[in-house]
């Protein structure tokens, strides 16, 4: 099932927290929904989901949206949420949203025990540790045996097993599966391992679009080489005299831009000049992940060709 | 429908709220049938002897008296989906969030029709055994038995009122406070100043107290009027508080 957003804004009075988003979800992988804290994606994945008004645009599930699916439960399910009522048994919790979407009530301790919870079904959630808060709700995701999961930040609270944990889940659940998977996180190295596509937003807009592969490529791009030699001035000359920059660093150092590691070798070898260290330093994906959400306050009053343009079309 | 019914039952019985709400019904029904009998046709009291027509109709609406509890029922079965949050995941797994309110509306009632059944079931029962003790039991006839069924009826609309309060308010200290405020101030306010007093019987205690009992009290309504004015306040708070459920952002 392809999730489509298509031109999504909302604004809270004043305040524009979501501006014409568009981007989509494909099944059989994990799309992940990236962007700082205050970026919309909360507001964005709420909308989706039907819990809030848009002013403008819409989001669909195969061509359905949210609020108008015959049977949302078994549909998409969804964790924004781990909040639950302290004095209701986790087990109990569950049971409700099996009433109310028509499932056997069953479903509660089979989704505890794919969770990992069935110990603790019969607490009481408040006595819940925060990393069990979000394995419950995840619980109450799968319900449906939804063929779309939607997750909001699911790894805040989890302990690094949890989070080994949640990467295999998710991956198993859209690779195996595939269903379509969509989980936002503020941070790009939480879920760098687990997604297959990202969708980057800052300031409420769509700052990049694309495979992880692409995105990898574009840091790879962006990096510099750095070379040391013993003739380093001598190699700068002939790096430069080929159009390549060159700064050089002192003590026989070079950081040259513009080339990859292995045409400076292959010009260092022509030239006859002698290398200690040739280093591709590429900038690492949590670079170009802040280089494409940093200073976005300035978004805030949108000027035309600002860097979200660039951004995009990179 | 029927299934977001049940989910509404399964939220209610599976947290204590609900008992504890239905003992202090209880507590607080039995406790007004006993002083009220005790005092019962002293002279400092005023209180009417027992045994008399007018004892008789005071004492059986007794049970009315818990409408506050009642009405915290309904707030409490509204608001909790917002104060716990669980809201998100109610909307979620119901969309149509109308048919949520309304769901609720019809679990409430039905559950309260229950709860108001116990309450003047030991409402009556205690008044036998006391009353009866000093020489006279009331009898279940017709008379009595239209006024216990109008202190069940008003109980149901109370809670009926409270979800749609909750609806409208969202916040449930503040239902709550506003509920207990406008039923023990500023409606005996209204009741009591005569420049105000004329409106009172328009107001739902005004509709109450003509349903089911009133004592050296303001000019109101005929009996079936009160109970209509009552209902209608309950299905205006049902209304507005699904609009407002279903216009509403959850965030």
């Amino acid at each position: 099932m392809r999730v489509e957003v298509r031109g999504l804004t909302k604004s809270f009075g004043a305040v524009r927290a979501v501006s014409d988003l568009s981007f989509t979800v494909e099944p059989g992988q994990v799309t992940g929904f990236l962007g700082p804290n205050g970026a919309g994606k909360t507001t964005s994945l709420r909308m989706v989901l039907g819990l809030i008004r848009p002013d403008s645009g819409t989001a669909t599930f195969d061509g359905v949206p949210y609020t108008a699916l015959p049977d949302p439960s078994r549909t998409v399910g969804a964790v924004l949420e781990t909040a639950f009522h302290p004095a209701r048994s986790g087990r109990n919790h569950l049971r409700v949203y099996c009433r109310a979407a028509g499932l056997p009530l069953e479903r509660a301790d089979e989704v505890l025990r794919q969770v990992g919870l069935s110990d603790a079904g019969g607490r009481r959630a408040g006595s819940y540790s925060l990393g069990m808060r979000q394995r419950l709700a995840l619980a109450a995701a799968l319900l449906g045996d939804p063929g779309v999961l939607v997750l909001d930040e699911p790894a805040n609270g989890l302990d690094p097993e949890g989070i080994q944990w949640l990467r295999g889940f998710l991956r198993h659940l859209a690779h195996d599966q595939g269903r379509t998977v969509l989980v936002s996180s503020h941070l790009l190295s939480e879920v760098e391992q687990t997604v297959d596509r990202v969708v980057i937003v800052g300031a409420g807009r769509l700052v990049r679009e694309g495979s992880m592969a692409d995105l990898r490529a574009g840091a790879a791009s962006g990096g510099t080489v750095l070379v040391r030699s013993p003739e380093a001035p001598r190699l700068a000359d002939a790096l430069r005299a080929d159009g390549a920059q060159v700064a050089a660093d002192g003590d026989g150092a070079l950081t040259v831009s513009g080339r990859t590691a292995a045409e400076i070798g292959s010009r260092a070898f022509a030239a006859g000049v002698e290398l200690h260290e040739l280093r591709p330093h590429t900038s690492g994906l949590e670079e170009i992940y802040f280089q494409l959400t940093a200073g976005q306050e300035q978004f805030a009053a949108p000027t035309p060709g600002a860097p979200v343009a660039q951004g995009a079309t990179r | 429908m029927i299934r977001l019914v049940r989910a509404e039952w399964t939220k209610l019985f599976t947290t204590k709220v609900w008992l504890g709400l239905l003992l202090g019904s209880v507590v607080m029904v039995a406790a007004f049938a006993v002083f009220f009998t005790a005092f019962a046709g002293e002279d400092e009291s005023g209180l009417p002897a027992v045994g008399t027509p007018l004892y008789e109709d005071l004492i059986l609406s007794t049970a009315a008296n818990a409408n506050i509890l009642f009405l915290i029922l309904g707030i409490i079965g509204m608001t909790q989906e917002y104060r716990h949050r669980t809201a998100t995941p109610t909307f979620l797994t119901s969309p149509r969030r109308g048919q949520v309110v309304i769901a609720k509306l019809i679990a409430y009632a039905l559950a309260a029709a229950a709860f108001a059944l116990v309450v003047v079931i030991v409402n009556y029962v205690v008044v036998v055994i006391h009353a009866g003790a000093r020489g006279a039991a009331p009898s279940l006839d017709g008379d009595n038995l239209a006024t216990l069924a109008a202190s069940l009826v008003a109980l149901v609309i109370y809670a009926v009122i409270g979800v749609g309060l909750g609806a409208l308010l969202r916040n449930q200290v503040g239902a709550i406070v506003g509920g207990l405020v406008y039923l023990f101030v500023i409606e005996p306010i209204i009741r009591s100043v005569p420049a105000t007093a004329g409106a009172y019987k328009w107001m739902p205690g005004g509709g109450l107290e003509a349903l089911t009992a009133t004592f050296e009290g303001p000019d109101l309504l005929e009996a079936w009027q009160g109970g209509l004015v009552l209902l209608g306040y309950g299905l205006l708070a049902a209304l507005l508080g699904t609009l407002l459920a279903v216009r509403r952002d959850v965030v």
